[in-house]
C-alpha cells in the first residue's frame, strides 16, 4: 500500500521540490546581495533591499495594490451576488448558465484585458458609439486610469466570485425565505438578514479568489494603465527588466508572496475549508 | 423581484460576453479602424500569411500538450496518493504553489534556470517553458482530481483487492475509470491555463518559444490591429467550442 | 494497444517535424519593424541557412535575455550606448573587419562613432533621434521641450516609456545636459516631470503612432522613425526635433560571444551592409539607414525627409548619449519609478 502512494507522491515532490522550493530559495538568496552593475547580483551579503521596501514611495504602491484589489473585490461582490442567486433560483438551464459564466474565462485572460483596450480606445467602440449617438463632442479619456485598471480587473475575475456564491447560495433552502416572509420581514430585509449571513462562507471564498490574484495583477495595469497606474507586480518586473536591479526585484516578490499569504491566511479562517 | 434578478442577470451575462463577442464581430471588418466599413476577410488573410504567428501557435500547441499530457498524469497520481493518506506538506505545497502570484514563479523560476544553466550550458527554450507550465498546473489539476475523488468509494476499490486483484490493478481497472470524467476536466483546465499563460512564458521563454500569447502582447503594445481582433476571435471560438463540447460529453 | 501506439507514434512525429530541418541556423534577435518582408527569405536562399527571426520592443527586454551569456542568440541590436558596457561585460565577440567587405559602405559619420571608435565590436544599422510628434491642427506648433508642458495639450499628450527620453528630455528643458549625473540636477528634472504628468494622458512607445494618426493624441514625445511612419499614414501629422537639443540614438548589430556560428553571423552582418539590401529595408520599414550606399538608392521623398534625416544646422543640436555610470543610472530609474508611481 505504502510503496505504491509512495511512487505516485514522487513526481510531484521531485518537482516542488526542484522547481518550486529551490528557485523560491534562490530568489530570497538574490534579495540578500548586492546588485551588480549592469544586472545580475554580486557579494556581499545585505539587508539593504529590504530596507528599500519600507521607503514611503515603496508603500504608496503596496498601499496602490492593495486598494485597488479590494476595490476591484468589492465590485465583485456587488455585481456577482445578484447573479449567482439568479442562477441558484433558476428551475430550469441551471448548469446552461454557469456555463455561460464560465466561457469567457476559458477564453485568454490577455484576450480579455484587450477586447476592453479595444472598446476603450477614443476611437474605440464606446466613445464612437456616445460620439455617433450625439451624446458627445469630444471622447472620453476611459483608457489608461485607474478606473480602466478596475474594470479590468473586475472583469477578468468576476466568475472566480460567482462560483463559490453560487455553491453556498444553491445549497440554501428556499423554505427560508419564505419563512421570513411568513414571519413579515420585507424582501430587503430578508436579503441581509437571511441570505447574506447564510452565503458569508462563500463571500469569503470569492473574496479570497478575487483579491489574491488582483494583488499580483500585471498585465492588467501594464496594459490598461498606460504605465501610469502602478501595481506591485509592474515593479517586481520593472526591476528585472528596466531598472536591473535584481535584489530589490526579488525582496518586491517575496513582500508580495507574504501580502499574498497574509490575506490567504485571514480569508482561510473565515472561508469554508472545502471551497478553497 | 425575480424578474428584477432575470433582467439583472441578462445584463450581467452582456457584461461578461459583449466585449469577446465585439472583437469577434469587428475582426470581420474591413477597416483597420472601429467604424465599420464592410464585411472582410481581410485580416485572417493577413493572419494565415504571417510566419510568426503560425510558429508562434505551433510553439503555444506543443507547449500546451506537452505540459497537459505531463501535468495531468503527475496531478493525478499525487490526487490519488494524498487520496490514500494525506500528507500536510505535499498538500500545503499545493495550495502555495496555487497562491504565488504568477509573475514571482515567473521571476524565480528564470532566476532558477539561469543559475542552473549557466554550469550545464544549456539555454531557456522551448522546455524550460513546458517545465514552467508543468509547475503551475499540477496543482490545478491535482485538485480537481482530488474533487472527484471524495464523491468515489474506496469500498469499491477494496473489493477489487478482496478478489485477489493487486494495488496497482485496482487503481487501474477500478479506481481510474471512475475519476475519468474528472481528469479530462483536469486536462482541460491545464490545457486552456497552459495555452493562455503570458507572464510566466515571457520570462522563461527563449530562442524557439514564442508563443502565441507573447505574439499578441507584442501586437498589443505596437498599437492597434485588426489581426489581433482575427486571432482572439479564432481563440474565443475554438476553446468556447472545446468547452461546451466537453461539458456536454461530461453530462451525457 | 494498438492505438496508444498509434497515439504515442503520430505525438513523436509531430514534435520531430519542427527538428527534421537540417540546415545551419542563425538566431538573431531584433527590434520590431527593423527589416523588409523579404531580407530574411532572400538571406535563407542565398545561402543555404535557417534563420530563425524574433523581435522585441526595448533594450532592456533584449538584455534580460543575453545578459545570462547562454541565451542561445546569436546576433542582437543594442542601441549604441548598451554596446561599451555589453562589451565590458564580456558578451560580445570582436568583429572580423576581414568578413565584412562592405563595411566601408557604411556613412562616414558611422565609420568611427564616439561609442566604438574601430567599429570592434559593433556595427551601426538604424539611426534616429527623439523629437516631438504634433497634430498640425495644433497652433502654434510645439517646437521645443518646454511646450510639453503646456496645459493646452492636457490629456491629449504622451510621453514615451523610456526612462532616459523622460528625464532626458525634462533636463533639456531645463537647460542642462541630457545625460546628466549630477543627483541635483536630476532631482530638479523630476520635480518638472511632477509638474507635467497631470498632462500626460500615458506613456507609450510604439503604441501611440496609431492614436497620433486618429487623433486621439495631439502631441507626443516620439522617436524619429516611429515619428516617420506615422506620417506617412496621416497627411495631417508633422515631427520636430525640439530647440533645446535632443538625442540620438543608433541601434547596432552585435555578434554574441556565445555565439557557435560566428562565420555566419559575419555573412549576416554583411548581407545587411549590402546597399540593395539596406535600402529596401529603409524603404519598407521607413527607418533612417547607417548605409551610406543604401541611402543613396533611396527614392528622392524618403531621402529628403526632414524627420528621418535631419538638415545639418539641425542635427548641430543633437547629441550622442553616452553610457550613464551606475549610481546615476540607479538614482534615474528611482526617479522614473516615483514618477511612474506618484
Amino acid at each position: 500500500m505504502n510503496r505504491l502512494r509512495f511512487c505516485f507522491l514522487l513526481p510531484a515532490r521531485i518537482w516542488f521540490v526542484v522547481l518550486f522550493f529551490a528557485p523560491l530559495a534562490i530568489i530570497c538568496a538574490y534579495s540578500l546581495l548586492t546588485r551588480g552593475v549592469y544586472g545580475g547580483v554580486e557579494l556581499p551579503w545585505t539587508w539593504e533591499s529590504y530596507q528599500r521596501m519600507i521607503d514611503p514611495l515603496y508603500g504608496v504602491i503596496l498601499l496602490r495594490s492593495v486598494v485597488l484589489s479590494a476595490a476591484a473585490t468589492g465590485i465583485c461582490i456587488v455585481l456577482a451576488f445578484p447573479l449567482a442567486l439568479f442562477i441558484s433560483r433558476a428551475t430550469r438551464r441551471k448548469n446552461l448558465y454557469l456555463q455561460l459564466v464560465m466561457l469567457p474565462f476559458w477564453t485568454s485572460f490577455l484576450v480579455r484585458t484587450y477586447a476592453w483596450m479595444f472598446l476603450l480606445r477614443d476611437t474605440g467602440l464606446v466613445n464612437t458609439a456616445l460620439i455617433g449617438m450625439g451624446f458627445l463632442r469630444q471622447p472620453l479619456p476611459l483608457l489608461y486610469n485607474d478606473a480602466a485598471v478596475l474594470l479590468g480587473l473586475v472583469y477578468a475575475f468576476l466568475p472566480f466570485m460567482v462560483l463559490p456564491l453560487y455553491a453556498t447560495l444553491e445549497r440554501m433552502d428556499p423554505a427560508l425565505l419564505e419563512a421570513a416572509a411568513d414571519l413579515g420581514a420585507r424582501p430587503r430585509a430578508a436579503f441581509f438578514r437571511v441570505i447574506v449571513p447564510l452565503a458569508r462562507p462563500g463571500i469569503w471564498a470569492g473574496i479570497a479568489l478575487v483579491f489574491i490574484p488582483c494583488l499580483g495583477a500585471y498585465l492588467t495595469p501594464d496594459l490598461l494603465g498606460g504605465g501610469k497606474s502602478v501595481m506591485i507586480g509592474n515593479l517586481v518586473q520593472n526591476q528585472f527588466t528596466n531598472a536591473r536591479d535584481w535584489p530589490f526585484g526579488a525582496a518586491a516578490s517575496l513582500t508580495l508572496m507574504l501580502l499574498t499569504l497574509a490575506a490567504l491566511g485571514i480569508f482561510y479562517r473565515r472561508g469554508p475549508k472545502d471551497l478553497l | 423581484m425575480k424578474r428584477g434578478l432575470a433582467i439583472y442577470a441578462a445584463a450581467a451575462y452582456a457584461f461578461l460576453h459583449l466585449p469577446l463577442a465585439t472583437l469577434v464581430v469587428f475582426s470581420f471588418n474591413a477597416s483597420r479602424f472601429t467604424l465599420w466599413e464592410g464585411f472582410s476577410l481581410h485580416w485572417y488573410q493577413t493572419l494565415f500569411s504571417d510566419a510568426e504567428m503560425a510558429d508562434a501557435a505551433w510553439n503555444s500547441v506543443i507547449i500546451a500538450v506537452v505540459s497537459t499530457v505531463i501535468s495531468t498524469v503527475a496531478g493525478t497520481l499525487t490526487a490519488y496518493g494524498l487520496w490514500k493518506r494525506g500528507s500536510r506538506l505535499l498538500s500545503g505545497s499545493l495550495y502555495l504553489s496555487l497562491v504565488t502570484p504568477e509573475i514571482v514563479t515567473g521571476i524565480s523560476l528564470l532566476a532558477f534556470f539561469q543559475w542552473v544553466f549557466r554550469w550545464l550550458g544549456w539555454h531557456l527554450g522551448l522546455f524550460t517553458v513546458i517545465l514552467a507550465h508543468v509547475s503551475f498546473s499540477i496543482a490545478y489539476v491535482a485538485i480537481v482530481v482530488a474533487a472527484r475523488l471524495r464523491t468515489f468509494d474506496p469500498a469499491l476499490e477494496e473489493a477489487a483487492m478482496d478478489l485477489g486483484a493487486t494495488e496497482w490493478r485496482a487503481f487501474w481497472r477500478v479506481t481510474l475509470p471512475a475519476l475519468t470524467p474528472g481528469i479530462v476536466a483536469a486536462a482541460l483546465l491545464a490545457l486552456t491555463i497552459s495555452f493562455d499563460d503570458y507572464v510566466i512564458t515571457s520570462l522563461v521563454a527563449g530562442v524557439d518559444s514564442t508563443t502565441l500569447p507573447m505574439v499578441i502582447y507584442a501586437l498589443a503594445r505596437r498599437g492597434a490591429n485588426p489581426s489581433i481582433n482575427a486571432i482572439s476571435a479564432l481563440i474565443v471560438v475554438i476553446f468556447g467550442a472545446l468547452i461546451l463540447i466537453s461539458e456536454r460529453l461530461r453530462e451525457a | 494497444m494498438r492505438r496508444r501506439h498509434f497515439l504515442f507514434g503520430s505525438l513523436a512525429t509531430g514534435l520531430s517535424a519542427c527538428r527534421r530541418d537540417r540546415r545551419p541556423r542563425l538566431n538573431v534577435y531584433n527590434w520590431s519593424a527593423y527589416v523588409a518582408p523579404d531580407t530574411i527569405p532572400n538571406f535563407e536562399k542565398e545561402f543555404g541557412v535557417r534563420v530563425r527571426y524574433v523581435t522585441y520592443e526595448s533594450n532592456e527586454e533584449m538584455l534580460a535575455q543575453v545578459i545570462t551569456g547562454n541565451s542561445g542568440w546569436d546576433i542582437v541590436f543594442p542601441t549604441h550606448n548598451r554596446v561599451p558596457p555589453m562589451s565590458s561585460m564580456g558578451l560580445l565577440a570582436p568583429l572580423d573587419r576581414s568578413r565584412l567587405k562592405n563595411l566601408p559602405n557604411l556613412d562616414p559619420q558611422f565609420q568611427s562613432p564616439s561609442w566604438d571608435r574601430a567599429l570592434e565590436w559593433c556595427m551601426p544599422y538604424m539611426w534616429f533621434g527623439t523629437g516631438i510628434a504634433f497634430n498640425r491642427s495644433v497652433a502654434p506648433a510645439p517646437s521645443a521641450w518646454a511646450d510639453l508642458w503646456s496645459p493646452r495639450f492636457k490629456g491629449r499628450l504622451t510621453m514615451l516609456d523610456d526612462p532616459e527620453d523622460v528625464i532626458g528630455a525634462s533636463l533639456k528643458k531645463l537647460g542642462l545636459p541630457f545625460g546628466s549625473t549630477d543627483p541635483d540636477e536630476i532631482r530638479r528634472a523630476e520635480h518638472e516631470l511632477f509638474q507635467q504628468k497631470p498632462l500626460v494622458r500615458a506613456y507609450l512607445n510604439a503604441e501611440v503612432r496609431d492614436q497620433l494618426v486618429s487623433g486621439d493624441v495631439l502631441v507626443a514625445q516620439l522617436w524619429s522613425t516611429t515619428a516617420a511612419q506615422a506620417l506617412d499614414v496621416s497627411p495631417s501629422l508633422d515631427f520636430v526635433f525640439p530647440a533645446e537639443g535632443f538625442p540620438l540614438y543608433c541601434d547596432c548589430a552585435v555578434i554574441l560571444r556565445e555565439s557557435r556560428r560566428r562565420e555566419l553571423a559575419h555573412e549576416f552582418l554583411d548581407y545587411l551592409l549590402r546597399p540593395a539590401v539596406s535600402a529596401a529595408i529603409a524603404q519598407s520599414t521607413l527607418t533612417a539607414t547607417a548605409n551610406a550606399g543604401g541611402h543613396a538608392l533611396l527614392p528622392d521623398k524618403l531621402r529628403n525627409s526632414a524627420a528621418l534625416y535631419p538638415a545639418l544646422d539641425v542635427l548641430r543640436r543633437g547629441e550622442w548619449p553616452g553610457t550613464l555610470p551606475p549610481a546615476a543610472q540607479r538614482l534615474r530609474d528611482r526617479i522614473w519609478t516615483e514618477v511612474k508611481a506618484s
